[in-house]
């Protein structure tokens, strides 16, 4: 593939819109030529900063009171002091499917949003007790000894598979407590990490790359030939990648850009 | 309500006034109610609430711009983008971050609507090529050439605040 070639494709690699053939000869390419590596890296870290920017933005407030006290959507609103079913009879035929429509789009899908069962990805759902954690809510039990954090998260999984056991002390961060999450009936791992360098929570469960949220941007690292997923929920930035038929994930406050670099230098090929 | 922040999400990057973009989404909830009998239930709502609102945007704002030429985008405006400070705020990463979707946002807002609409679906709607192009009404290969060049004119604006160098061997 020359490098022309791949600059027509790389978009589409990063979209996930590539099928097998042409995104393993890409992924192929991208390995050995720095230049379009990097033309792939910023695109990627430009779509990412694009989504973090949407995700920033909500609707106002007022904007939804608006839209319901719109007569044009609800005609009955505000005409007359008569009673409700006097607007349902004299209504022409054809309005009535219009405000069932209207109703059903202001009450019961939310409602069924709402009320359905969360199916969260599983790396999303394992934030959750980051924030309790900064806010103490999180019984753990603290230790300064990384072995003991490593036997006890190990013994709780049967052995089946270790935390990372990652050193950050150049990050100037070390190990501080560990627990276990089961989040549908699969456990995880979390190790804590704090110090200056801030608090990084550490994942590991045994899993594949479909457990990344659809909506994470992916990176490609073409040295160590691994998927790198970047994601945020709240104010935390995730990285996730795998490890054989490990998962492993480091959430932080501290910029995705860091946290990526950190997880591309520690992360092992399977 | 459903969607409603990725209606006005987009409303606001495709019509760059808050005022505008409220407008928008509120005229489309009721399109919607008022076509309500070609949506077919089970399929992609998300999708055929986002065309209602990118047909009404056409039809309002962008239909007596049709022939403004869109050779220099970078001419056209001259917001404050071009005078926000350029250095680095500082470390706190919640500023960080203001600032820099302040500066995506500015830099959004420099892109023609053609180049501006696919990346506002797929990068913030999370649309898929074909529901992009069904939104658009325009082919799949349309949407991927404009992503490309709308993503080249973002970075270009960018470059200067974020750090990313731009690409010149492979600009077009």
């Amino acid at each position: 593939m020359t490098c022309a070639e791949a600059q027509e494709l790389i978009t589409a690699l990063i979209d996930q819109e590539l099928g097998q053939a042409e995104r393993s000869s890409l992924e192929e390419h991208l390995s050995e030529c720095s230049v379009c590596r990097l033309a792939f890296e910023e695109e990627s870290a430009l779509k990412q900063k694009i989504r973090e920017t949407g995700q920033r933005i909500n609707a106002p407030g007022h904007l939804r009171s608006r839209i319901l006290s719109d007569p044009r959507i609800f005609p009955e609103k505000n005409r007359s002091p008569r009673r409700w079913q006097d607007y349902l009879r004299p209504m022409p035929t054809l309005l009535r499917p219009i405000l069932a429509f209207a109703l059903l789009l202001a009450i019961a899908l939310p409602a069924f949003y709402f009320f359905k069962p969360r199916s969260e990805p599983i790396a999303l759902a394992a934030l959750e007790p980051y924030d309790r954690f900064l806010r103490g809510e999180l019984p753990v039990h603290r230790t300064e000894n990384t072995d003991e954090i490593v036997g006890q998260l190990t013994q709780a999984v049967g052995g089946h598979f270790h935390p990372m056991g990652y050193d950050l002390t150049a990050m100037k961060l070390r190990p501080v407590a560990g627990l276990v999450r089961e989040i549908n009936g699969r456990k995880i791992l979390v190790a804590i990490y704090q110090g200056q360098g801030g608090t990084l929570f550490c994942y590991t469960f045994l899993g594949s790359e479909k457990d990344a949220p659809p909506s994470a941007a992916r990176f490609f690292d073409a040295a160590k030939k691994m998927n790198f997923y970047a994601f945020s929920r709240g104010g935390v930035n995730a990285v996730l990648h795998r490890e054989g038929d490990i998962i492993c994930i480091l959430a932080s406050e501290m910029p995705m850009e860091e946290l990526l670099a950190l997880a591309k230098s520690k992360a092992k090929p399977s | 309500m459903v969607h409603l922040d990725l209606l006005y999400r987009v409303a606001f990057h495709l019509a760059k006034d808050q005022d505008q973009a409220q407008e928008l989404v509120q005229e489309t909830f009721v399109r919607a109610l008022a076509a309500h009998h070609q949506f077919n239930p089970g399929t992609n709502l998300k999708a055929w609430l986002t065309k209602i609102l990118h047909n009404l945007f056409f039809d309002r704002y962008q239909q007596n711009k049709r022939w403004i030429s869109t050779d220099d985008p970078a001419a056209q405006e001259s917001d404050d983008w071009k005078h926000r400070p350029a250095e680095n705020p500082g470390p706190e990463s919640q500023v960080l971050h203001k600032e820099l979707s302040a500066n995506v946002t500015a830099a959004l807002k420099r892109i023609p609507e053609e180049f501006r609409a696919p990346i506002l679906l797929v990068d913030m709607g999370d649309f898929s090529y074909a529901e992009a192009a069904e939104i658009l009404s325009c082919p799949i290969g349309t949407i991927r050439s404009r992503l490309s060049r709308g993503r080249k004119l973002a970075q270009q604006y960018l470059a200067a605040y974020v750090g990313l160098k731009q690409k010149g061997s492979y600009s077009k």
